[in-house]
């Protein structure tokens, strides 16, 4: 969007408050929506919860297609439609709720720093597992990814999705790397993560922020996803702060008021 | 350690010791941890290689990439982190990933992408430096890997455009930069008074925009405005790397080959040394 329909929306959004009949969309939680689709959904569901936003989750096998990015989960909201958590969480301050404003520059600038981390490093991860590990590409993504589609549709989008990614996993040199560094470096960032968390229940101490819902989203869906091997929840599993935080956040922002995650509570027994 | 280690990368100019980023990065590194490096510059000549440039060479091993060069490097026991705190380790990491998401765009497009640029300084620079054919190709499959880069990383798919994206990067690399002097405020380095990984990365990546000149230079000007970052990009500068020539002998070896082809084309044989005494002068004054 250019600088002035970005402008001219964020007037439009501060003027309405925030309607009862919200809706955030993503794919079919069942069949379709995949690792890093489903991270990315639940980082955005944390982060309205945390901000005491009401918001209907709708799944939608096109839901992709749907977005103006390209990118899920999208919310919809009034007349607008805003993609990705970093575009909600701007639009949403327009709006007047904001989690960061409490925070001064320093620790605005370490917030956005770990939340590109989570980005550059995690998410690249779970995408490189999804789309170029040959096992994980094979039992489980082409057969989700095309699931709601005809033959031979689901074998067309589901190449063209996986050339797609590894055309940007070479880009930025991580065409060359094999699943164990891939790995490794989930292991550096949950350190990482780990250390700058420390013994505070969330990053930021009392309260919890974007880069909470966004590490929430990220390390819950390794935690609970089933995939062809459990090495990559293995590497969360040996922080145990951020077990915690997981569960923390978890027990207070979803069980308590009766959402309905269904995914997330078919999954969470016996990992922890 | 008694094994010498050999760094080839791209050379300097306009003061610095190298005008390539991922070069810098290890340059200084090398230099804030003692670590004994022997810089090979590539040069004009069939020697060495260009693909992957930073590389490091040992006895028995070749290291590529400036994060494997680092940890290599690391574990040779030239560690830069040493005195850092675990917290401050993760926040290294964590800025190296802002520096790479946001900045690198913006960073690669006012280099390779953005045409005055690209025609008037960077190509003809990089050229110089490759042997003739590759000197045609090389220049112009590097700004084609940046393209894609910008593109792949930021923009939509399935038409990529980069119209659309050029506005959010040169906005992300300037919030970037804001970021980046916010968390620097007043000290010298950005963890206390020693140098560490994090600022080998901030200078590698900003050294070049804030010194090489270029006629398009909207972030450069937003950088000037920045002044602890250019006052730390100076320190660096001038603490570190004040006695390296590299960026001083480069426009003199640049100005050496113009001389050469004009003699040739205008068979100036006869005014040889008054010609050559000039461009001297002239050039260690740009240098200088």
């Amino acid at each position: 969007m250019s600088l002035v329909a970005e402008a001219f929306v964020s007037q439009i959004a501060a003027a309405e408050p925030w309607p009862e009949n919200a809706t955030l969309y993503q794919q079919l939680k069942g069949e379709q929506i995949l690792l890093s689709d489903n991270a990315a959904s639940l980082a955005v569901q944390a982060f309205l919860q945390m901000c005491n936003l009401p918001i209907k989750v709708v799944c939608r096998a096109n839901a992709e297609y749907m977005s103006p990015s390209g990118k899920v989960p999208f919310i919809h909201v009034g007349n607008q439609v805003v993609s990705e958590l970093g575009p909600i969480v701007q639009f949403v301050k327009a709006k007047g709720h904001s989690l960061s404003d409490g925070l001064d520059e320093v620790q605005k600038a370490e917030m956005k720093a770990y939340m590109e981390l989570v980005n550059n490093m995690l998410l690249t991860a779970e995408l490189y597992l999804q789309w170029c590990d040959e096992a994980t590409v094979g039992e489980i993504t082409h057969a989700r990814y095309g699931s709601p589609y005809p033959w031979p549709l689901n074998h067309i989008l589901a190449y063209q999705k996986q050339w797609e990614v590894r055309r940007k996993m070479k880009a930025i040199g991580w065409g060359k790397k094999t699943l164990d560094q891939v790995l490794e470096d989930v292991d550096q960032c949950c350190q990482a993560l780990s250390q700058r968390l420390g013994t505070q229940p969330y990053f930021f101490n009392k309260q919890p922020t974007e880069l909470d819902a966004l590490v929430f989203g990220h390390l819950y869906t390794i935690l609970t996803t089933q995939l062809t091997s459990d090495e990559l929840s293995e590497k969360v599993k040996n922080y145990s702060n951020l077990l915690a935080f997981c569960r923390r956040i978890e027990q207070h922002y979803f069980e308590d008021r009766g959402k309905d995650c269904t995914f997330l509570l078919l999954c969470i027994h016996g990992n922890f | 350690m008694a094994a010498p280690l050999e760094l080839s990368c791209w050379g300097g100019g306009w003061g610095l010791p190298s005008v390539h980023s991922e070069s810098l990065v290890v340059m200084a590194y090398a230099k804030f941890s003692g670590a004994p490096l022997k810089v090979n510059v590539i040069d004009n000549t069939w020697r060495g290689s260009r693909g992957d440039v930073p590389i490091l060479t040992t006895e028995d091993n070749i290291v590529s990439q400036p994060a494997k060069i680092l940890n290599f490097l690391r574990k040779q026991k030239y560690n830069a982190d040493y005195e850092l705190s675990a917290r401050q380790g993760a926040d290294t990491l964590a800025y190296i990933a802002l520096l790479e998401e946001k900045l690198l765009p913006a960073v690669l497009h006012t280099f390779w992408v953005e045409n005055d640029n690209y025609f008037t300084v960077t190509k003809p620079w990089f050229a110089s430096r490759i042997p003739f054919p590759l000197s045609l190709i090389l220049p112009g499959r590097m700004s084609k890997g940046a393209l894609n880069r910008i593109l792949l990383t930021r923009g939509e798919p399935p038409l990529y455009h980069l119209q659309e994206v050029e506005a959010q990067i040169y906005r992300d690399a300037k919030e970037c930069l804001n970021l980046l002097s916010h968390r620097l405020g007043t000290s010298q380095f950005f963890f206390g008074d020693m140098p560490s990984t994090l600022d080998a990365y901030v200078f590698g990546f900003l050294a070049p925009l804030y010194k090489v000149r270029f006629p398009k230079v909207q972030l450069q000007e937003h950088l000037k405005q920045l002044s602890n970052l250019c006052r730390f990009c100076d320190d660096i500068l001038n603490s570190y790397f004040r006695h390296s020539l590299g960026g001083k002998l480069a426009p003199l070896q640049l100005s050496f080959i113009c001389v050469e082809y004009l003699h040739i084309l205008l068979g100036l044989y006869k005014q040889n040394s008054l010609l050559i005494e000039e461009v001297c002068a002239l050039s260690l004054n740009a240098g200088l």
